[in-house]
């Protein structure tokens, strides 16, 4: 429990508490609730002061004061870049690009300021409401990709507001104009139009009523009344102004509402179908001859699952713990509901360590296989090199000997010639780009757009056992301890050849191509 | 430590013994005899793999008598252990003179019908991991009494990986040759050394004496192929290890006869020299050998190049669904693995991708499944989904399923995925004549050229049927179970088959009979419609019932 939950569980107490009251107050007669109030209040005081001492002391002895780092980071934007970068790490929580509001509200995003102004016209009690959701799930939109789903019921009721407005203002101006039709049909085509309008107001209110505390049903329908007999009050006053519109433009608008609609739903279908039912874990591109599917997670995992033993133990960044566990049906390291942020440091850790200390690690850790997902040859962007500098931070915020620094160059972060060793000699590094240079020559890193910087390098701690069809999924073994040789000093030399004997039949053919070129 | 002979070399019958014994510590369980060791059970005949049936005691005296005489016997120095295997190859020779001639002795007494092969000609295709050995046999009867069946024998270690025997007459000149098929049972020998199996064939005429059949006999073997040595990387080929005997396994005497043996491709790391042996490319040539007594034998081993897909089904459920709606439901759970030398160290895919030619040779990738004509709706894919790489060709001939595992499948490896397909029931549900109805589906397994271990295939008959009976051309475990499907009351009757050891010649019909009386087909729907009508009377009769207590 978290103190950002205390606002709504002292609201929801306090209601029932009241409602409990009057209950009360029902059955008994006044002499009595007298007394009865005077007993209980004395001794829920005393309750309710104890249990607000021991809230106080709970949440003054955290160092947020009982915030937690989500809801803190939700107040303060720069919260979790600064102290959690674990947080920070996740793509979703970033704060959204312009383009993305247009890509997911589309339409709504223009029609929410006039859904906001049309709420100020009259300034009720329920309009008021819906502009301080507005207000606050689009500042909590900002702050997070993810909260965008606060924003989608605000911003659809706001839009619905505005083009019920809309539509009120033009019909009302062309039914007003239209010559040629007689008093009697134009007064019920109005009723029932406005009859409409009003049960859609309703509609839109009574959501927001149970949205907003729960009223009682009662007061519900008086207040319904009151606002329907004030509708009716205004209705004539609107329609006097209204007459500056022309016909032809309001015919003109409302078509072009109608078309406006009828895109939204379009691009919705389509958004619905491309951007959020396409699954992450099959990649597709259009070519010319036809779909070409990028299945090699799955190709990884089922090789994982068919060809490993049962009790290996995977290692991978935390983004592919579920699907490890899932697909693979193996025990991974970290995965996605991961709450020790130490482990996941530690794996951070070991991905920026250069290759012998991540393989202590590793071992440490008892695991078999390291897992990297490698976008460089097909040019899919969200792979491990660009999460690297998220485990480097991650990584660092445990283990100081991590240092963000080391693997930028001048601020910048790259893999090119000009980056850090530090960076060229990380475990990460090596397992993303080993033998990627023969695959056509120069290293050419499709998703980075530049050529790689240490292109020729042997791997000595890790063997390559698995890369998939499009290399997206690379699987490394860790390569079995060397057996201990004691007496380094004295027969040096023997050692040296035991040692080349034992590497030699214990892992052949870990990157020792042909011998005697 | 054993290397691998770079050069093709002639071995010797010491050298290959030595080979053997050399072989015999990396192989661990697969224990050799020597040749010629003299065992009171056992008097000539000794075949390789028989480290089950062997005793014990017998075998470790036999490998403490073979390390006592092959002191010091080492790969390195040949040249001085020369002459020492020329005096033991005498010995060994000599021995087999002895037993030849005391089973020469008992053979004459135990077969009553006097029997002899004039012309025997075997060619045995090693080309790919299923081993068809096609055998000519023209049999004379010399004894008195007619003779009504033919038999053929089979060392143990043979016997074990016998997947189909198929046995024909012959008749005719070459161009109207005509062949008959014959009945082939399992039987027992009494005379039958070193727990050699014998196979009848029944005559259906029986040989009287002086006269003559041509009989063609093919067998298939799987797992035969020993792969050596048993670990690859990816930049290897495969060799593999053919066992098997220079000279006719027969209760008969053969007069004449010859082996031709063909391999997959003319790299041929050794054979086994029995003069006069000959190779020519991909064909190795043994014999032609006279009056060879019956039961003699002569191990050979080839150590030849085979790169073709050792693909083997360890498990295989067929699932065939009927529904007298009019469709065919075929379920096939496969469960494969590459069985031949096993994958080592590293898979690299840029090997893979670049130098096809070179890297991976012995992997596989595609895999082709005939599918019946005219199926619809096929699926391919595993546990965690669809499998997007294969395709499907269709004609009124058969269906062509072509299928890609989801990765590589290299030695040892394994995949696992589901084949489905609905088939359209009229070309496959027959009435028989008095009635019953029958199921005429193909046995075995639609993938081309595989093995399988052990195959399942579960008939599901419609709900209500009565009196299943299968009829399969071959033998097979039979068992009725029932399962429950939707809207299931009684549940509906499975026919169970299982068959180890199924080659692709298994793919032959077989036949599942049943009775079904077609009210049966309606029993579902009528159950929904009369529940939906049920609740609606139920519905009708509440809102025009009044329970109030109050009036």
């Amino acid at each position: 429990m978290t103190s950002e939950h205390f606002a709504s569980f002292l609201v929801f107490i306090f209601i029932h508490v009241v409602a409990f009251a009057y209950y009360i107050k029902g059955l008994l007669s006044p002499k009595m609730f007298k007394v009865a109030v005077t007993l209980v209040a004395s001794v829920g005081m005393v309750l309710c002061c104890a249990v607000v001492a021991v809230l106080i002391a709970m949440v003054a002895s955290s160092p947020t004061k009982g915030w937690s780092g989500r809801s803190l980071s939700l107040l303060d934007p720069t919260y979790a870049s600064k102290y959690i970068p674990i947080i920070a790490s996740v793509s979703e929580h970033q704060p959204p690009t312009w383009p993305s509001y247009f890509m997911d509200i589309n339409v709504l995003a223009f029609l929410v300021p006039a859904g906001i102004t049309a709420c100020f016209l009259p300034l009720s009690d329920a309009s008021s409401f819906v502009i301080l959701y507005i207000v606050t799930s689009v500042y909590f939109s900002g702050v997070m990709v993810r909260l965008m789903l606060v924003l989608a019921p605000a911003a659809c009721i706001l839009s619905g507001i505005a083009l019920s407005e809309a539509f009120d203002v033009f019909t009302g101006s062309i039914k007003f104009q239209l010559p040629g039709i007689s008093r009697n049909s134009q007064i019920d085509v109005r009723d029932t139009s406005s009859a409409g309008v009003v049960t859609q107001d309703d509609g839109v209110k009574t959501d927001k009523n149970e949205e907003s505390l729960k009223e009682r049903p009662s007061k519900k329908n008086k207040k319904k009344e009151r606002e329907n007999a004030e509708k009716a009050l205004i209705k004539p006053l609107l329609e006097k102004r209204l007459l500056v519109l022309p016909l032809e433009a309001s015919v003109i608008s409302l078509l072009l509402l109608v078309l406006l609609g009828a895109f939204y739903v379009v691009h919705c279908v389509w958004a619905a179908a491309e951007a959020y039912s396409a699954p992450s874990i099959v990649l597709t591109s259009h070519t010319n001859n036809g779909l070409h599917v990028f299945d090699d997670f799955r190709e990884a995992y089922a090789w994982l699952s068919h060809n490993t033993e049962v009790d290996d133990k995977v290692a991978s960044w935390w983004d592919y713990g579920y699907q490890t566990t899932a697909m693979a049906n193996r025990t991974v390291i970290v995965d996605n509901n991961t709450w020790n942020n130490t482990h996941i440091a530690t794996v951070g850790t070991a991905m920026s360590s250069p290759e012998k200390a991540a393989w202590e690690i590793f071992h440490s850790l008892d695991v078999k296989y390291v897992l990297v997902v490698f976008g460089g040859l097909v040019g899919y962007p969200s792979d491990d090199i660009n999460k690297f500098l998220w485990m480097v931070r991650i990584g660092g915020g445990v283990f100081p000997h991590i240092k963000e620094p080391d693997y930028l160059r001048d601020g910048q972060y790259r893999i090119d010639s000009q980056a850090t060793p530090t960076m060229l000699n990380c475990l990460m590094y090596k397992l993303c780009y080993y033998r990627f240079v023969e695959t056509d020559g120069q290293g050419f890193d499709r998703v980075r757009k530049t050529e790689i910087g240490k292109k020729h390098f042997k791997l000595t701690h890790f063997e390559e056992v698995f890369t998939t069809h499009h290399w997206m999924v690379r699987l490394y073994k860790l390569k079995p301890p060397k057996n201990r040789i004691r007496g380094k000093t004295k027969k040096s030399k023997t050692v040296c050849v035991i040692n080349k004997a034992s590497s030699t039949t214990s892992s052949k053919g870990s990157g020792k191509r042909n011998p005697w070129q | 430590m054993f290397v691998q002979p770079k050069r093709e070399k002639e071995i010797k019958p010491s050298q290959e013994r030595q080979q053997r014994n050399t072989s015999l510590q990396q192989l661990g369980p697969k224990n050799i005899l020597p040749l010629g060791y003299k065992c009171p059970r056992w008097p000539i005949f000794s075949p390789y793999s028989f480290s089950l049936k062997t005793p014990r005691s017998t075998l470790e005296q036999s490998r403490r008598d073979s390390r006592v005489r092959q002191t010091g016997e080492r790969r390195d120095d040949d040249a001085m252990e020369a002459p020492q295997s020329s005096l033991r190859s005498a010995l060994v020779f000599s021995f087999i003179a002895i037993a030849y001639l005391s089973l020469l002795v008992r053979s004459a007494t135990l077969s009553s019908p006097e029997l002899q092969i004039l012309n025997a000609e075997r060619r045995i295709d090693l080309t790919s991991h299923i081993i068809r050995v096609y055998l000519t046999l023209k049999v004379e009867n010399t004894g008195a009494a007619p003779a009504s069946e033919i038999f053929l024998a089979f060392p143990p270690a043979q016997v074990d990986h016998l997947a189909i025997v198929k046995a024909a007459a012959t008749f005719g000149k070459k161009k109207k040759k005509s062949y008959l098929p014959l009945d082939v049972n399992p039987t027992d020998l009494p005379d039958a050394p070193n727990g050699a199996k014998c196979f009848s064939i029944s005559l259906v005429s029986p040989l009287k004496t002086g006269e003559s059949v041509t009989l063609e006999v093919l067998y298939i073997l799987s797992h035969s192929l020993e792969p050596f040595p048993i670990e690859i990387s990816q930049s290897e080929s495969q060799l593999v290890y053919y066992h098997d005997s220079a000279i006719i396994l027969s209760p008969y005497h053969i007069k004449h006869q010859t082996t031709f043996i063909k391999t997959s491709s003319p790299k041929v790391e050794s054979f086994t020299r029995v003069e006069p042996s000959d190779r020519v490319g991909t064909e190795l040539k043994y014999g032609p050998y006279e009056d060879r007594h019956s039961y003699s034998f002569s191990p050979i081993i080839v150590h030849f190049e085979n790169n073709n897909p050792f693909a083997v089904v360890e498990e295989l459920v067929r699932e065939v669904e009927i529904s007298h709606w009019g469709s065919l439901q075929v379920t096939e759970r496969y469960k494969l693995v590459h069985a031949g030398a096993r994958h080592k160290g590293v898979f690299s895919r840029l090997e893979y991708q670049h130098r096809p030619q070179f890297s991976g040779v012995s992997s596989f990738k595609h895999l082709l499944a005939t599918l019946p004509p005219k199926v619809h709706s096929v699926y391919y894919r595993d546990e965690i989904g669809n499998i997007s790489s294969s395709h499907l060709r269709t004609n009124s001939k058969k269906s062509e399923l072509e299928i890609e595992p989801r990765y590589p499948l290299f030695g040892g490896w394994k995949a696992t995925f589901v084949i489905g397909y609905g088939l359209p029931l009229q070309d496959f549900l027959f009435e028989s004549p008095d009635g019953r109805r029958y199921l005429n589906f193909s046995f075995g397994c639609p993938l081309a050229e595989t093995v399988v271990d052990k195959l399942t295939i579960k008939v599901v008959l419609p709900e209500g049927s009565k009196n299943p009976s299968a009829v399969v051309p071959f033998a097979v475990d039979q068992r009725i179970e029932t399962s429950f499907s939707y809207l299931d009351v009684v549940g509906r009757t499975v026919v169970v088959l299982e068959k180890e050891n199924v080659v692709p010649e298994h793919n032959s019909p077989f036949q599942v009979y049943y009775n079904f009386n077609p009210i049966f087909m309606v029993a579902e729907p009528l159950m929904l419609a009369s529940v939906f009508f049920f609740f609606f009377i139920a519905c009708v009769t509440y809102l025009h019932m009044d329970i109030s207590i109050r009036k």
